[in-house]
Formats: C-alpha cells, sequence, structure tokens
C-alpha cells in the first residue's frame, strides 16, 4: 500500500472523482427528462413513471458501458489510467442508478394497478422458449442482482478477504451482466419503440466495449508470448541503460507469470508484476519517493525487497537478478515475498 | 492480472461478442415492422 493512501478516508482525489461523477449522472438524467417532456409532456402518472424509467435505465446502460470501456482504454493508452481509479465508485454509482430504474419500474406498475401482472410476466415459463417474447425483465433482474453482488463486494475488505485473484474473478461477471443489459433493451424496448436511437446506441456501445476489450487482450497475449531462457535458466532482460530510470521492463518466461524489471538510478530489482492489492500490472508504474507504485491505485512497495513501507505489511515476490556481460539478466523463480534481491550496478 | 485471468477475460470477451452479437442481430431482425399509417378517409 502506499505510504500516503488512506484506505477509509476520502482524499481530495476521490472527492473530485465522485464530485465529477454525481453531476455527470444528475446533468444526464436531468437533459433527458427535459428534452423528454419538451418533445412530449406525459398526460398520466404512468407516463411520467415511463420518463424516469427511460432516463434511470439509458444512465445505467451509459455508466456500464463507460466503467466497462476504462480498463481496456488504461491497457490500450497510459492516459487513461487516471479513470482507473476509484472506478469502484462508478460501480456502485451505476447499481443505484440501475436499482432506482427497477424501483421506477414496479411504481408504474403499481400507479396502474398492474403489479401482480408483472409477477405473471416473469413466472410465464411458456415464455421464456420464445426469442421475440422473451419475459426481458428476467434479463434485467439477473443484471441487477450481479450488479448489487459486485457493489456489495467492492470495499477493500472484500478484496482482502476473498483473496485478489477470487475477488478478480468475481467481479468479472460485470462482463456477463453487461450481455445482459444489451439483451434486455434489445428484446425489451427496441421490440416496441421504433426510435433509431435505441439500436444505434445498442451497437455502437456493445461493438466498442467488445472491440476495446478483444484488441486489449490480443495485445496482452503477445506480452504473454515469453522470453526465450538462457542454457542456465537466467533471462536476459538488456543493458542497465535499457531499463527506463525510475521505470521497469516487463519480461516474462513461456507459461509463466510476468516479472517486472525495474531501475532507480543505480539499483536494479526485479519484483513480480502482479500488485497485492488488485493485480494490478505494477511494471507500468513508476518509482516515486523511492518505491514502486502500482498505476492503478497507487499501492507501493521498496524495490528492495518488494515490501510495503512501514506501517503497511504487504510484500511481493522477488526475483534474483546480476549484471554479467554489460547485461541484466533475472531468475524466473521466484523468491519468498519480502526477500531482499535488488542490485547495485556502477553508473555509466 | 495474472496469465489465468488474462486467459479467462479473453475467453469471456469471445464468447460474449459472438453470443450477445448473435442475439443482438436476431433482435433486429425479427423485430415486428413498424405499424403502417392510418390511412385518411377521403371524401367521395
Amino acid at each position: 500500500m502506499s505510504a500516503g493512501f488512506c484506505a477509509v478516508q476520502w482524499n481530495r482525489d476521490k472527492l473530485v472523482y465522485d464530485g465529477v461523477l454525481l453531476a455527470a449522472v444528475a446533468l444526464y438524467i436531468g437533459t433527458f427528462m427535459a428534452v423528454s417532456y419538451w418533445i412530449e409532456p406525459p398526460k398520466t402518472l404512468p407516463d411520467a413513471i415511463d420518463v424516469r424509467i427511460r432516463a434511470f435505465g439509458s444512465c445505467a446502460f451509459v455508466m456500464l458501458t463507460i466503467i466497462l470501456a476504462i480498463g481496456p482504454l488504461a491497457r490500450i493508452d497510459p492516459r487513461f489510467l487516471k479513470f482507473l481509479y476509484n472506478r469502484r465508485h462508478f460501480g456502485v454509482l451505476t447499481f443505484i442508478v440501475a436499482a432506482l430504474h427497477a424501483v421506477f419500474m414496479l411504481e408504474w406498475y403499481a400507479a396502474r394497478g398492474e403489479l401482480p401482472n408483472l409477477v405473471v410476466e416473469l413466472t410465464t415459463w411458456s415464455d421464456y422458449g420464445k426469442f421475440i417474447g422473451f419475459p426481458f425483465k428476467a434479463f434485467g433482474v439477473a443484471a441487477l442482482v450481479v450488479l448489487l453482488l459486485l457493489a456489495v463486494t467492492s470495499h477493500d475488505f472484500w478484496l482482502a478477504f476473498l483473496t485478489p485473484p477470487v475477488w478478480k474473478a468475481l467481479h468479472m461477471s460485470l462482463y456477463v451482466a453487461y450481455g445482459l443489459v444489451v439483451m434486455h433493451v434489445a428484446l425489451g424496448i427496441m421490440q416496441y419503440d421504433r426510435n433509431p436511437l435505441i439500436p444505434a446506441m445498442l451497437i455502437v456501445s456493445f461493438a466498442g466495449v467488445t472491440g476495446l476489450h478483444l484488441v486489449a487482450g490480443w495485445r496482452e497475449r503477445a506480452g504473454d508470448r515469453g522470453t526465450t531462457i538462457g542454457s542456465d535458466g537466467w533471462i536476459a532482460v538488456g543493458p542497465p541503460q535499457a531499463i527506463p530510470d525510475k521505470g521497469a521492463l516487463i519480461v516474462a518466461t513461456q507459461g509463466g507469470e510476468r516479472i517486472a524489471v525495474f531501475r532507480d538510478g543505480v539499483q536494479i530489482g526485479a519484483l513480480t508484476n502482479a500488485c497485492a492489492h488488485q493485480n494490478g500490472p505494477i511494471g507500468e508504474g513508476r518509482i516515486v519517493d523511492g518505491c514502486v507504485t502500482c498505476p492503478w491505485h497507487g499501492w507501493q512497495y521498496r524495490l528492495v525487497d518488494g515490501c510495503a513501507p512501514p506501517p503497511f505489511t504487504e510484500k511481493l515476490a522477488t526475483y534474483p537478478v546480476r549484471l554479467r556481460a554489460g547485461v541484466v539478466e533475472v531468475f524466473p523463480d521466484a523468491l519468498a515475498p519480502g526477500t531482499p534481491a535488488a542490485i547495485t550496478v556502477q553508473s555509466s | 492480472m495474472k496469465r489465468r485471468h488474462r486467459s479467462i477475460h479473453r475467453t469471456i470477451w469471445l464468447v460474449l461478442a459472438v453470443l450477445v452479437g448473435l442475439g443482438l442481430t436476431m433482435s433486429l431482425i425479427l423485430r415486428a415492422p413498424p405499424e403502417a399509417p392510418t390511412p385518411v378517409a377521403s371524401k367521395p
């Protein structure tokens, strides 16, 4: 963890992030409702509720699309990394907006005195065998359940309790939730509202997010191919000056995990490329205040031994490094987390 | 992310792209045609 990071307390960055987020959501919903009222003022209470359902539903969809685009965009272009910070608050707010969409839907049925019809709609099992006519609200309910699960487990307590690999796998279910939401819209409002903006929004959003994830995944695949290991088992990284100062070169063995080889002036050390927090790509971070700093959330570790600075206790696995014939080499068998392994090379 | 997660990530998005892409295309193709406008009665 970072020496300047507060796990629970708010900090300025989080307040600004959340402030901008809330303002954007309020602006979207306000504009949507104002334009809807201007085009066709609602004549009845259910009509007015329907505008709210659409405003909050479309807002949740846009938010989900943005959330899912941030990850691959940050992989493709580091300038998007700043949007990754505090993304969990973005996710929790998306769940709240989606839940309000569902509440307004219940209110719509109640205002028409047709609440039992909703139950009938969801329990007419024969409709589940249809494509057009499928109870699309079931997709929405399923997606909302996933979003609830992710919002509840978004805190760092659950991250530590479940361990980063399990937590990360659980939160990948957001991808499935997105697919459910796309089908919720495609088999729902898109079937009875002929507004061409609806299919256009769906196609552009889904194709965009999918394309970004596939491109980012393809690039990552190339990085996983691995480097050839020398006959003595060491991997050549390159001359010390090839490693950017305060930065890292990332190497990987074939079928193994990635290793981040950092240089801080004349000191060179190798750490696992997975941050202890969320398994973020620590090798894409920088050395800040003498510590290797994860680009995702700013968790920090000492280069010399992979230990977080006091009072934090997280440790990363380190790797043996050596300088041989002017070339930095790393041995791909990880040492126990916290084992000092950095070396000092002569400045050129 | 670790290698296993990157691999799962790639698989999920490939499957999603195919399944949801197919579902979206089908829902567009099978969508009921728009209602024809009601003809205005002409005077004799």
